[in-house]
């Protein structure tokens, strides 16, 4: 059953389209990356599903309504947006609780979700003095107040240092376990590559492809490493015979879609020298960048 | 609703400014009663008749404060962003620049009556120590406390008014500013009607804190006062409702 619903979706700012008919959908209880290049208009199309920017056409839904016309927010949905929207002078536990009045929860939620994301000792210092990682944990403390089923994320990994990231996917990992419709976004694939069920990737407000991770790696090239001596005579035979093959290097080629048995066979025809052959896969990184530099120019 | 606004003012007081704001209060109604007293030059010895006016002299600088207050605490939210976290809690918009049409104007009174207790305390002290007991029963007194009040609550009205209008913290102040100490002075000589020029809000709050002398009566200021910062907080509330939190 889909919880998150976004149907042909469209925002212009002024002449710039950030979002252009936009349609996808999220499963509940699972765990969708929501990837794009910087631009792409995963920013905008997050802010427009949590009712803060109004779309110009198509409509962006929370288990069937619009987030404006939630009946609790808070506790139905949590969001980490941008990581500078607290105010400097007010303590990360002030912060928290100000959230909790105006939502009617009880205020002992903002110290339990302090030690969930682990601020408990910075809980009563002023967040000016927050370094970016911290204010991602207290930007997911906020998000996680009301014990919300559904978490909206945009790039929550931003500022993180390794150590961090690698808590972030742990706190996700164990959100998706609980059962929870977790959309994360993201500009870098591996960021959320090992935590989620499924990518929605979109370039240039356009959706490129909705597909689960399996999928996606089943896209990925077999690739044949060659080293040889005459990699241009080589890459010339192949090219003969319909086989892409790419220099890497002075004495390198790697040719995509085919087999190091068809690649050998070739090279002993023509009888051309080979130190060395090996079969490799790209990786989802690359498959990311060819989806979305294909769309996106 | 009522939670909305204790969350209002649960953000007023997780902050150092109302703090800061209340010590240079306190600090101007010393200074207030410091000159009213020891700066007689042709002004008839003082007298427990003199408590009111020395208790009174913080009150316009009183009216001040509560309006910054409103524009600190409606702009703040745009300035720090803290209105995408507030839209995400209450995303009926409306509801949240009602809240605050209530809470800064009870933050307002508030801080005006404790500041003229202050004074108060700070004039019956001093009037004490040359001997004199002021009367607290004394009816002027009323009048002040309840000028006052009126300015400062309305005052605080019409801040958040302004800024929801405004959003821009420093476009709001510096707006604010120049439009009482530049844009009403020369509508007045514009207009070469002084009796226009009661019309105006700077004249409709001085009514309050200082009735007669050819202003509008206490009443018609206060009444003014509300419909200029309920009519800026309406269209202030139509213009946040509609546009884009990026």
């Amino acid at each position: 059953m889909a919880v998150i619903t976004i149907e042909g979706l469209t925002k212009r700012f002024g002449q710039v389209v950030a979002v252009d008919d936009l349609s996808f959908e999220v499963d509940q209880g699972t765990v969708v990356g929501f990837l794009g290049p910087n631009g792409a208009g995963k920013t905008t199309t997050l802010r427009t599903l949590l009712g803060l920017v109004t779309p110009t056409a198509g409509s962006a839904r929370i288990d069937g309504r619009p987030y404006r016309e939630l009946a609790d927010p808070v506790r139905h949905v949590g969001a980490v947006l941008e990581a500078s929207s607290f105010h400097p002078g007010r303590s990360a536990r002030n912060h928290l609780r100000v959230a909790a009045t105006a939502a009617g929860l009880p205020l002992e939620r903002a110290d339990a979700v302090l030690d969930q994301v682990g601020l408990t000792t910075a809980a009563r210092r002023r967040v000016g003095g927050f370094s970016l990682g911290m204010r991602q944990r207290l930007g997911l403390a906020t998000a996680l107040l009301g014990d919300p089923q559904v978490l909206i994320l945009d790039e929550p990994a931003n500022g993180l240092d390794p150590e961090g990231v690698h808590w972030l996917r742990g706190l996700l990992r164990q959100l998706a376990d609980q059962g929870r419709t977790v959309l994360v976004s993201s500009h870098v694939l591996a960021e959320v590559a090992q935590t989620v069920d499924q990518v929605v990737i979109i370039a240039g407000g356009r959706l490129v492809t909705q597909s689960t991770l399996a999928a996606l790696t089943a896209r990925t090239d077999q690739l044949v490493r060659v080293r040889t001596p005459q990699a241009e005579s080589l890459r010339s035979l192949l090219a003969a015979q319909g086989i892409r093959a790419d220099p890497d290097g002075t004495d390198q080629l790697l040719a995509a879609g085919t087999t190091p048995e068809a690649v050998g066979k070739a090279a002993a025809a023509a009888g051309i020298v080979i130190y060395e052959m090996g079969a490799e896969r790209s990786n989802l990184e690359d498959v990311f960048l060819q989806l979305t530099t294909k769309q996106g120019a | 609703m009522i939670r909305l606004v204790r969350a209002e003012f649960t953000k007023l007081a997780t902050t150092r400014l109302i703090y800061g704001l209340a010590a240079a209060m306190a600090a101007f109604a010393v200074l207030t009663v410091a000159a009213n007293v020891l700066d007689r030059q042709g002004a008839p010895p003082l007298s427990a008749d003199h408590f009111p006016m020395l208790v009174g002299g913080p009150v316009t600088l009183l009216s001040g404060a509560a309006l910054l207050l409103g524009i600190l605490g409606m702009s703040g939210e745009f300035r720090h962003q803290t209105v995408t976290q507030t839209f995400l809690v209450t995303p009926d918009r409306g509801r949240v620049v009602a809240a605050k049409l209530v809470a800064y104007p009870l933050a307002g009174i508030a801080l005006a009556l404790i500041i003229l207790a202050f004074t108060a305390a700070v004039a019956a002290g001093w009037l004490a120590a040359k001997g004199i007991t002021p009367s607290l029963l004394d009816a002027r007194l009323g009048r002040v406390l309840l000028g006052a009040v009126l300015a400062a609550g309305l005052c605080g009205l019409l801040g958040v008014g302004v800024a929801a209008l405004v959003r821009n913290q420093v476009a709001a102040l510096v707006g604010v500013a120049v439009w009482v100490l530049l844009v009403e002075g020369l509508l007045m000589s514009l207009l070469h009607a002084p009796s226009l020029g009661k019309w105006l809000p700077s004249a409709a709050a001085a009514a309050l804190t200082n009735p007669g002398g050819g202003q509008l009566s206490r009443l018609a200021g206060a009444l003014l006062l509300a419909a200029y910062a309920l009519a800026l907080a309406l269209i202030g509330t139509r213009l946040v409702v509609r546009r884009d939190i990026t």
